[in-house]
C-alpha cells in the first residue's frame, strides 16, 4: 500500500498540488476547462502554513477512522483491500459528522455540492497528480512500510 | 463458542455485532428489533420527511450484511424484560430467549410532556422512527399547517421537512431562541432568520398547555389562550433511554444504564451502548447520556470487543452535532454556554458572512466551541478537547481564517508520520 509523505524542508508552498488535484478532480481534466465548469472542483489537498514552514495537508486513510464511525449514512467504508476510506458520494447526505471528527482537518465541506472532499489518492492513475505536479519533491509516494526509515529520517 | 444477543438494530448493536463478527466467526450472534426494518439510521430520517432521500438511503449497511456476517436478525419482537439471574429476555409475546453474553442498545424513545393533554390525537407525533416519519407523511395532503413543539435539533428538522413538504409552519419553543442545547443566543438567531425568511413563525418562551380536536388533532392551545389551528404536531422535547426492560432488575440506572469504563453494566455479563448508555462526559467530567451516533458507533464496537473477552477502555463521550438548514452549517460541541464566570470565550461573530465562531477556554485548555457558516477544522478542535492541550501558544489563532490543523502540530499527542521535518 502506497502513502503520501511530505519533507516540509522541500515544501514551498507554490500550491501546485493544489492545482493539479483541483484539475485532475474536474470534469474535463484540463486547468482553463475546470475553471469554467459548473461546480468548481475543489483540490483535496491544502497546503497549510505554521511559522516558516508549508504542511500539505490531506486524507490519511487512518487505520483507526473517525470519519468512517461518524458517517450516518454508510457512505464512507474503509476497504480492507486497499486500506482506504472510499466514499460513496450517491450515499452521502451533506450531514458534516465527518468533518467534526477529522482529526487532522484533512476533510473539508465543499457547501455548494453538500459533499465532503477528500482525498482518494487519484485511485485510477499510477501515481497521484500532486506528487507529478510537486517542483520540489517534498510529496513523496511510497509504500507505507518504509515508514520506520522515514521516521528515522526525522531524528536527524 | 458463545451466545450472544444484542438488543437493538441500530449504531450501537450493528457495530458490536461487527465487531464481534470480526474477530470471533463462530460464535452465535442474535440481534433484535421491536422494528420491521433493516439496519436504518434514525438521524436520516428527517432528510426523508423533508423528500431529500428516498426511503432506501436510510439504510447504513447492504442488503445482505446480516447473512454475510452471519447474524441471527428478529424483527417485529420487543423485549419487555432482561431477567439476569436466568440469564434469559423475555419478550411481549411471553417467549423467551437465552444468552451467554448481553449487550442492551435499546436506543431511547421521544419524550413527550407528561402534562400535556390530547398526546393521543390524530396528528401528534414524536419524530424518531421511519414510522413517524411515514405517518406524518400521510397526513401531509390533507393538511395545510403543522405545528412544532421544542426548538431543538429535531424539531427544526422536523420543521424543515415539513417546509418543504408545502406546510405553513409555527414553531412553538420555551426558551427564548432555538437550539439551545447546542448554540449560544447569536449564534441560534442566525438559524431563527434564516427559518423566518422562510416563512416559517418562532413562537419564542411559549409553550402548548392543551392539543385540542375530537380524535383528530385540530389545533393547539397556548399558554397565552391563543389557539392554532393545525392538522400535524410534531413533539421534539428530547427523547428517554429505552430502560423498561430492566426495571426490577440490580443493573445500576440512573437516566440511563449505568456503565463502567468498559461499557459493562452491574452485571458482568450484561453490556450497554448508545442512547440507552450513560457514561462518563470527557469535558463536563460526570456520568450522561450523550445520544449520539459516533458516540454510539464507539460504544457499541468497544462492548463488542470487551464481551469477546478483550479489556479495551472507552475513554468517555462528548456531547456534540452537526446541523444544517438553508445551506448554514454549524458543528458544536463541549461547553457552548459556560455558567461558570471563570471561563473565558473567545468569539467572532460576522452576521453579513453567517459566520459566527466561539471558543469556550478553562485556564490553558479548549472545552467547547461553535462553529456556524465556516466548519473546516472542527475536528482539530474536537482533538485538542479530547486531548486536553495546552493551548495557551495558539490561543490567538483559533479564531483565525488561517487556524489549520499545522498550528497544533506540536500540541498533540501522536506525533505525525507523514511530515519529514
Amino acid at each position: 500500500m502506497k502513502k503520501l509523505y511530505y519533507d516540509v524542508k522541500k515544501c514551498l508552498g507554490c500550491k501546485s498540488c493544489e492545482i493539479a488535484c483541483a484539475v485532475a478532480h474536474s470534469q474535463n481534466k484540463d486547468l482553463f476547462k475546470a475553471l469554467k465548469e459548473e461546480m468548481l472542483s475543489l483540490p483535496r489537498k491544502k497546503i497549510h502554513r505554521s511559522g516558516d514552514k508549508n504542511f500539505p495537508n490531506s486524507c490519511r486513510h487512518c487505520q483507526e477512522h473517525p470519519c468512517v464511525d461518524a458517517c450516518m449514512a454508510g457512505a464512507l467504508v474503509y476497504d480492507q483491500e486497499s486500506n482506504m476510506v472510499l466514499h460513496d458520494e450517491a450515499r452521502c447526505v451533506g450531514c458534516w459528522m465527518c468533518v467534526m471528527v477529522c482529526p487532522y482537518g484533512s476533510i473539508r465541506p465543499n457547501l455548494k455540492s453538500k459533499i465532503p472532499i477528500r482525498c482518494d489518492k487519484c485511485k485510477d492513475e499510477d501515481e497521484p497528480a500532486c506528487v507529478r505536479a510537486c517542483p520540489t519533491g517534498a510529496i513523496i509516494w511510497k509504500e507505507a512500510d518504509e515508514e520506520n526509515l522515514l521516521s528515522s529520517n526525522k531524528t536527524e | 463458542m458463545k451466545n450472544f444477543v444484542i438488543i437493538g438494530n441500530s449504531a450501537a448493536g450493528i457495530s458490536a455485532a461487527e465487531a464481534i463478527r470480526q474477530k470471533d466467526k463462530k460464535s452465535k450472534i442474535t440481534i433484535i428489533s421491536e422494528e420491521d426494518y433493516h439496519s436504518y439510521c434514525r438521524c436520516l430520517i428527517s432528510y426523508f420527511l423533508a423528500g431529500e432521500i428516498p426511503e432506501e438511503k436510510l439504510v447504513f449497511r447492504p442488503e445482505d450484511f446480516y447473512k454475510e456476517n452471519n447474524l441471527n436478525l428478529i424483527l417485529n419482537k420487543k423485549v419487555v424484560k432482561v431477567e439476569p439471574k436466568k440469564n434469559i429476555i423475555k419478550f411481549e409475546d411471553k417467549t423467551s430467549l437465552g444468552y451467554d453474553m448481553l449487550l442492551i442498545a435499546t436506543g431511547a424513545s421521544s419524550k413527550f410532556p407528561p402534562d400535556l393533554k390530547g398526546l393521543k390525537k390524530k396528528g401528534v407525533f414524536g419524530l424518531r422512527t421511519i414510522r413517524d416519519a411515514k405517518e406524518i407523511l400521510n397526513l401531509v395532503p390533507s393538511s395545510s399547517s403543522s405545528c412544532i413543539l421544542g426548538g431543538g435539533l429535531v424539531s427544526l428538522k422536523a420543521a424543515y421537512g415539513l417546509l418543504k413538504r408545502g406546510q405553513e409552519l409555527k414553531i412553538i419553543v420555551k426558551s427564548k431562541f432555538v437550539l439551545s442545547q447546542m448554540l449560544d443566543e447569536k449564534g441560534a438567531g442566525l438559524f431563527m432568520k434564516k427559518f423566518q425568511e422562510a416563512g416559517v413563525e418562532i413562537m419564542t418562551a411559549r409553550d402548548i398547555v392543551e392539543i385540542l380536536g375530537n380524535g383528530d388533532l385540530k389545533a393547539v392551545r397556548l399558554d397565552s389562550g391563543k389557539v392554532i389551528a393545525c392538522s400535524i404536531l410534531v413533539v421534539g422535547k428530547g427523547v428517554n433511554p429505552n430502560t423498561d426492560l430492566i426495571k426490577d432488575t440490580q443493573l445500576n440506572l440512573d437516566k440511563g444504564i449505568l456503565v463502567d469504563q468498559y461499557m459493562k453494566s452491574s452485571i458482568p455479563n450484561i453490556f450497554a451502548a448508545g442512547d440507552v448508555a450513560q457514561t462518563f462526559d470527557l469535558v463536563y467530567k460526570n456520568s450522561v447520556v450523550n445520544a449520539l451516533w459516533p458516540n454510539a458507533i464507539e460504544q457499541g464496537r468497544i462492548s463488542g470487543l470487551n464481551m469477546i473477552g478483550e479489556n479495551l477502555k472507552y475513554d468517555g463521550s462528548m456531547t456534540m452535532n452537526s446541523i444544517g438548514f438553508f445551506d448554514l452549517p454549524a458543528i458544536s460541541m463541549g461547553i457552548t454556554r459556560p455558567k461558570n464566570p471563570e471561563l473565558e470565550e473567545l468569539v467572532l461573530f460576522d452576521e453579513k458572512r453567517n459566520i459566527c465562531k466561539k471558543f469556550v477556554l478553562d485556564k490553558n485548555h479548549l472545552v467547547g466551541m461553535i462553529a456556524i457558516g465556516d466548519i473546516s477544522n472542527c475536528g482539530v478542535f474536537l482533538r485538542l478537547i479530547k486531548e486536553g492541550t495546552d493551548i495557551t501558544s495558539i490561543k490567538n489563532e483559533l479564531v483565525s481564517e488561517t487556524f489549520s490543523y499545522a498550528k497544533v502540530l506540536d500540541l498533540v499527542k501522536h506525533k505525525d508520520e507523514v511530515f519529514i521535518l
